[in-house]
């Protein structure tokens, strides 16, 4: 017996297919992404006795064919070789539908089995299988599951291991079209068979043949079956002339429906009545015309507390560890050897990835929460609810989730997208996602706030900085929608499965695989952007001040005020020399020199750097601006902070500080990941400059407009 | 929404035939013929959506566009635009 084998796992959306996965596979499994399209690739490993089986999670899909681009990679990794095992998961509960896709994949030839999950409801709904019949006519063996539990995984290893062994004589199906289409099949294949295509040698010709006949365009596009397709169309001429049919690309679906329910009329049971199923029941309330807006409302808010409230104590550990960590090191690591290299690792690095990996619990109960939504099988009621809505600005119902996702941080709403199948759709909410005012610009309008605008006026101030956010973001997709991404929309059509109760392993499992991604973040771009601000803001380093502070601080201390004077004097010179360096620095000579392209929209020089180090991450314009204004350790708590704002900008200037942190690009981890999920830096460099001449403009107008009118050039409301 | 009657069987011009976006809720009919060549029909075909087949009309979504139909047991959710391609015939047994 052979001791690695590749098996492939494949089945219809909602089939269960990922906890057969999950309870194969555990832990050992790693994801990733098909190359050029935005398909998820999963695999994992796992052994039975001493064999070892790679296992390949395919996407879900309900027949082989190119309707999307899920398929096209089903195709594509079905029709390589290496391929010992095909494992196909059925439903159960609806085995004539799940056994559409089991007559393609009989026609491959590959060794098949069959999985019959969900075997539980099956029987609770009293349908019958004659297994042995079924057996007979895939000419697979078939196991009975219940994918959620581990005892009902069972039978599959123990079919599987036999299935194996077997490999070499295992069975062929009966599967036949009828006499005439058989002929056309079977003429087409032998023109496959002449051409004798080497890297396609292990699929029967009569695969292609009969994707050909139903003029599948992935078969049609492989380029050594050009010269067969005179035949395929004079065959399908002629099968549309016998039959009198007048659309041949669903003929074959037809066919195949036929035919199973030969297959299925002695084989499948249904004994006893029909239940309303109590999935049904729940629907009534939850897509309820009246209803079905507040209660998605609800289960948005929710998600929303549970991703900021819950997380914040965990938040506050994390926080408290990377303290911890550079204090230790800080200890351990005496001043004297490589001083730079020790300041950069404590406050560069363990700062600028802390300062970031303290957002991993947010992150993490999220999609927590997502995972909740996804796999009972709420998020497709929610987007059938949201739909209509959506589609006034251009978008569409599975747009909403990450829109209101992208209030917590855009990167993980930018991957929550994936769930949107329409290319175009999803394309145009990511672009638009940025616009949503994420958490990390919050700090900064709390920090603003309350240093330019009266008490009563600081909520609406907040609630018109996010509604602009919105606002912009739906028209931007309208405009989208209008311009670029211009068309019909494509074919919707999405399945509402039954409501499940989802297992804590395998929601457990779906965070764990976004937390890895996010971490991996934290651990390149926000690590390498935390060194190169460390030295942008710390080099070069100046030796002649303007004052003669050393002087200074040896004459306060030897003065007589008493201790709290004293030690506040000390601070404020300690200040001050910090300030001075920090505009010797590269950040400095760069706010500086970039100045006059800000002074337009009422930025300074020290503003400008606070705006290029909010590209890092947009809290990082906050605590720029308390390094700047010399107040050392600044947080958006900070008063004093605010009283020196206060004195140097107008509530008009903070206006526009607010502004073009909610429009312009929210940090560059934004732009990876809009890089990676739209597979293109053209798209990325456009988002960016898009973005940025919305935010330049847009301020530069309110500015200059406000400035003429004397508008919001005193504090407001004092 | 107007609704259809029993009688559009014997229909004469196309927009007289009872498609499946007129279908009210609550109501099952057997799909007839598809639009030949309409948009998305090998995906509508690949999940049931064939001649011959039974399906129930559950609901329509809010503010319009999608309808949730029942075909082999299954929840699916589509255009009513889609949904005009599909010509139903009402089952006369009751």
């Amino acid at each position: 017996m052979k001791k690695k084998f590749k098996v492939a796992l494949i089945g219809n959306p909602n089939c269960g297919k990922t906890s057969i996965f999950n309870m194969l596979t555990g832990a050992r499994q790693h994801v990733g992404n098909y190359p050029g399209v935005t398909v998820e690739s999963k695999a994992g490993s796992f052994t039975i006795g001493d064999a070892e089986i790679e296992l390949i999670d395919l996407p879900g899909v309900y027949s082989l064919s190119s309707n999307s681009p899920e398929e096209d990679v089903a195709f594509n990794e079905l029709t390589k070789a290496g391929i010992d095992l095909i494992l196909n998961v059925i439903d159960s509960s609806i085995a004539r539908r799940s056994l559409y896709l089991t007559t393609q994949l009989a026609e491959l030839h590959i060794p098949m089995m069959l999985v019959f999950n969900m075997s539980d409801d099956a029987q609770k709904k009293g349908i019958k299988f004659n297994i042995e019949k079924l057996e007979k006519y895939f000419g697979s063996p078939i196991a009975q599951t219940v994918g959620r539990t581990s005892d009902g995984v069972r039978p599959l290893v123990e079919k599987l291991t036999v299935a194996l062994e077997n490999l070499e004589n295992h069975g062929v199906p009966m599967l036949s079209y009828g006499s005439d289409i058989d002929d056309s099949i079977e003429a087409v294949a032998k023109k496959i068979d002449e051409l004798k295509i080497e890297r396609y040698a292990h699929i029967p010709s009569r695969f292609f043949a009969i994707k050909l006949l139903e003029s599948d365009s992935c078969t049609m596009k492989i380029p050594e079956l050009k010269s067969v397709m005179g035949e395929v169309a004079e065959q399908i001429k002629h099968l549309s002339d016998i039959h009198a049919i007048d659309d041949t690309t669903t003929f074959m679906a037809d066919c195949r429906y036929a035919m199973l329910s030969g297959a299925c009329r002695d084989a499948v049971m249904m004994t006893g009545e029909r239940r309303r199923e109590i999935s049904d029941k729940i629907d009534a309330v939850m897509t309820n015309k009246f209803f079905g807006l507040p209660i998605f409302f609800l289960a948005m808010y929710i998600t929303f507390w549970f991703t900021f409230t819950c997380a914040d104590p965990v938040m506050g550990w994390i926080e408290e560890f990377f303290g911890w960590l550079a204090d230790s090191v800080n200890a351990v690591w005496s001043e004297d050897t490589m001083p730079y290299l020790r300041s950069m690792i404590t406050d560069g690095i363990i700062a600028g990835v802390g300062g970031v990996v303290v957002f991993l619990p947010n992150i993490l109960f999220m999609f927590f929460a997502i995972a909740i939504l996804e796999e009972s099988g709420y998020m497709s009621r929610a987007a059938f609810v949201m739909d209509g809505l959506m589609r006034k600005f251009g978008l569409q119902g599975k747009s909403f989730v990450p829109l209101v996702l992208g209030f917590g941080c855009t990167v993980p709403a930018i991957m929550a997208t994936r769930g949107i199948e329409s290319e175009r759709d999803r394309k145009t909410t990511i672009m638009v996602l940025p616009l949503m005012s994420c958490g990390a610009r919050l700090p900064i309008y709390a920090l603003l706030i309350p240093a330019f605008f009266a008490q009563k006026y600081q909520a609406l101030m907040m609630w018109i900085i996010y509604l602009i956010g919105v606002i912009v973001a739906l028209l931007a997709a309208r405009l989208l929608k209008n311009t670029i991404f211009k068309g019909d929309g494509e074919v919707y059509l999405m399945e509402l499965p039954p409501y499940r109760l989802p297992t804590l392993r395998s929601l457990l499992l779906h965070m764990w695989d976004k937390g890895k991604v996010y971490l991996q973040k934290a651990g390149t771009i926000i690590l390498a952007t935390s060194i190169i601000l460390y030295i942008a803001n710390t080099y070069p380093e100046k030796t002649e001040f303007s004052k003669d502070y050393d002087a200074l601080t040896t004459q306060v201390e030897k003065s007589n005020i008493d201790k709290e004077k004293k030690e506040e004097a000390l601070a404020t010179l300690e200040n001050e020399k910090m300030a001075e360096s920090m505009e010797y620095t590269i950040s400095g000579s760069v706010g500086k020199f970039l100045e006059p392209v800000f002074k337009p929209i009422g930025f300074d020089w020290k503003l400008t750097t606070a705006t290029i180090g909010a590209l890092a991450a947009k809290e990082v314009f906050v605590s720029q601006l308390g390094i700047l204004y010399a107040e050392g350790e600044a947080d958006e708590e900070s008063d004093t902070l605010r009283q020196r704002l206060a004195k140097h900008y107008t509530p008009l200037q903070a206006f526009c500080m607010m502004l073009f942190a909610l429009l312009s690009i929210p940090c560059f981890a934004t732009l990876a990941i809009i890089k990676r999920e739209m597979n293109s830096w053209k798209m990325m460099f456009a988002e960016a400059g898009i973005l940025f001449a919305l935010a330049y403009i847009t301020t530069m107008l309110v500015y200059q407009v406000g400035s003429l009118l004397q508008i919001g050039t005193k504090i407001i409301g004092q | 929404m107007a609704k259809k009657t029993e009688n559009s069987q014997k229909s004469v011009s196309s927009n007289k035939e009872l498609t499946l976006a007129d279908l009210p809720i609550g109501s099952s009919a057997t799909i007839v013929k598809i639009i030949p060549n309409a948009r998305g029909g090998k995906k509508f075909a690949d999940v049931g959506l064939v001649p011959g087949t039974e399906l129930v009309m559950e609901s329509h979504a809010p503010f319009g566009g999608l309808i949730r139909v029942k075909v082999m047991e299954t929840s699916m959710a589509l255009h009513s635009d889609d949904a005009k391609n599909i010509v139903m015939k009402k089952e006369s047994k009751k």
